[in-house]
């Protein structure tokens, strides 16, 4: 019976997120809800390496970075669909992650954070003087005409918004994919004790190159989408290291290494944000920042399992 | 033929010789004891032969084929599982996850991995402890587990080291009893104990070391008479009010 009630509760959703923008018509609400999908998304492909592997990462503004400038510049360059542009990009992105990969892994814990951090910070500083991609000026991405080969939309939001929620839905399976196979058991293996993992015969390093490499993916896609979305791009929006870390932060929040714990985080983290932009306008600045101080410093003492972990306390109090 | 053959085994911290020149030779079938006071070199020798480090001189073959060097994990998917004298369980994943680790080593496919570890909790009677998670467990239980994961790699020959090292006498013979078990469906073990007590029933045969080096080899029965491992575990004291009887 639980399986079956778990599937109501699937389909239940999918019907509410897909009536959604019928019933909120405002570009405001469904803005929010693109944001949250594309986070939850972005944190759901963090979770790969962070989560599963346990791997942290604050360096994934570069794979989102490199989505956002490889759909735009192929798209600017040479006229390609950004659908093209965002598969490229995607799969740049794990050239480069295995080229990270290959120096990084060699740092345990805490070191490879440092290190992603300082590769997210080389790229930036490179992007905002690299000229033939507009420097730190940025690229304005051309008007075309709305049609979802060349995946803009100027009257509504609408066809975003059910993009952002396929995205999702991508990475809801894709998770769903490592999680129930072979993949899974050895990023957490991986992520519970080194020296045991390769002990009982997994090559440590080829697994976590496989981690990265999905994880950079799904990242990159989302960094193309973004672009297409905002239809301005530059070094500062799409490489901040502040992007790396609510990513990290909407998968810690919501329960690491679990299948819905970045999604959870995401509907938290992000009407956050958004809201006190809005209730605190420009004098506000940070207020968000400031939440999310608060939270981390929440998360880590109380609730290293996130809000996921603190469910599951509680059905464990209800079953006894 | 020999399963494994240790030859002229050297390894080296610093200035310590932890393995001088040891030679081991594992037969088919066989539960061969490891023993020898503390710092005598058993865990060096059982990591060098496991992978975890090369030894800086000598050679480890198994299956007739030269493994020395290798990385522990292509070690594992030879046929070599080794146990850690500290248990390395997984403690967020359950105790079946623990063991589909394990048997993921011999198979890509998640129901073919969860179908033998099934078997494998079944056999090491850890049946019950199913879903616990693998933090959550008795010491007992630990070790328990930290055989059966290495059981489930599917190896031909089983490195323990330690597996009943702070149990009591009970829990002892239980291990004890499942170690036989894995003997009989045709596992070869090394066992590596200071516990003369646990090692000499079950043996075939018994190597002894001292400082880095193989002082004694023979079964279990010839090894406690033997006066070089008597001197090693007794001291010379012993050894000459012995003679003076």
């Amino acid at each position: 019976m639980g399986f079956n009630k778990k599937y109501i509760w699937l389909g239940l959703g999918a019907v509410i997120f897909l009536i959604y923008p019928l019933i909120f018509t405002l570009p405001f609400p469904r803005h929010v809800m693109i944001m949250i999908f594309l986070y939850a998304t972005l944190g759901l492909a963090w979770n790969m390496i962070g989560g599963y592997a346990g791997q942290i990462s604050l360096g994934h503004a570069l794979f989102f970075g490199i989505g956002a400038y490889t759909s735009t510049l192929m798209l600017m360059k040479l006229g390609a669909s950004p659908w093209v542009g965002m598969l490229v990009g995607g799969i740049l992105s794990m050239g480069v992650s295995f080229i990270i990969g290959y120096p990084c892994f060699k740092l345990a814990g805490h070191y490879f954070a440092i290190a992603t951090i300082a590769i997210g910070e080389i790229a930036q500083v490179w992007m905002l003087n690299w000229d033939w991609a507009g420097a730190a000026v940025g690229l304005t991405l051309p008007i075309l005409p709305e049609s979802l080969i060349n995946l803009e939309f100027h009257s509504t939001k609408a066809p975003y918004y059910y993009i952002a929620f396929g995205l999702l839905i991508l990475g809801l399976l894709a998770t769903y994919g490592i999680d129930r196979s072979k993949l899974g058991y050895y990023f957490k293996a991986i992520k519970g004790d080194l020296e045991a993992a390769r002990s009982l015969g997994i090559n440590v390093t080829k697994y976590k190159f496989f981690a990265l490499a999905l994880s950079a993916f799904f990242t990159s896609i989302c960094g193309s989408f973004y672009a297409q979305y905002v239809l301005f791009i530059d070094p500062d929006s799409v490489f901040p290291l502040m992007l790396s870390v609510i990513v990290c932060l909407v998968a810690t929040l919501g329960g690491v290494g679990t299948i819905w714990g970045p999604v959870i985080g995401a509907f938290i983290l992000i009407p956050i944000s958004e809201f006190t932009r809005i209730y605190l306008g420009g004098g506000g600045k940070g207020t968000d920042l400031v939440l999310y101080g608060l939270l981390i410093i929440i998360i880590s003492v109380y609730q290293p399992f996130g809000v996921i972990g603190i469910a599951k306390r509680f059905r464990k109090k209800e079953s006894a | 033929m020999a399963l494994l053959e240790v030859n002229q085994l050297t390894k080296i911290f610093g200035g310590l010789l932890a393995n001088d020149h040891v030679d081991l030779v594992v037969n088919e079938g066989e539960i061969v004891g490891l023993i020898g006071p503390n710092g005598a070199g058993k865990t060096t020798l059982f990591n060098c032969i496991a992978g975890f480090y090369p030894p800086n001189s000598g050679t480890v073959q198994f299956k007739g084929e030269n493994i020395t060097g290798l990385p522990s994990n292509e070690i594992c998917l030879k046929g070599i599982a080794r146990t850690f004298q500290i248990v390395r369980i997984f403690k967020e994943m359950s105790v079946l996850d623990n063991i589909m680790v394990g048997a993921f080593n011999r198979t890509g496919s998640a129901a073919h991995a969860r179908k033998q570890a099934l078997e494998v909790l079944d056999f090491c009677g850890l049946m019950p402890k199913k879903q616990m998670l693998a933090g959550g467990l008795t010491i007992a239980n630990k070790k328990r587990l930290e055989v059966a994961k290495a059981y489930a790699t599917g190896p031909s020959l089983l490195m323990l080291d330690e597996a009943m090292a702070g149990l009591n006498q009970t829990e002892t013979a239980e291990a004890v009893e499942l170690i036989k078990k894995i003997r009989k469906s045709g596992v070869t073990i090394v066992l590596v104990e200071h516990v003369m007590e646990v090692v000499m029933p079950i043996s075939n045969r018994v190597v002894v070391l001292e400082y880095g080096k193989k002082i004694a080899e023979d079964t279990p029965e010839k090894v406690i008479h033997n006066e070089e491992v008597i001197k090693a575990y007794l001291g010379d004291k012993y050894h000459a009010t012995r003679r003076a009887h």
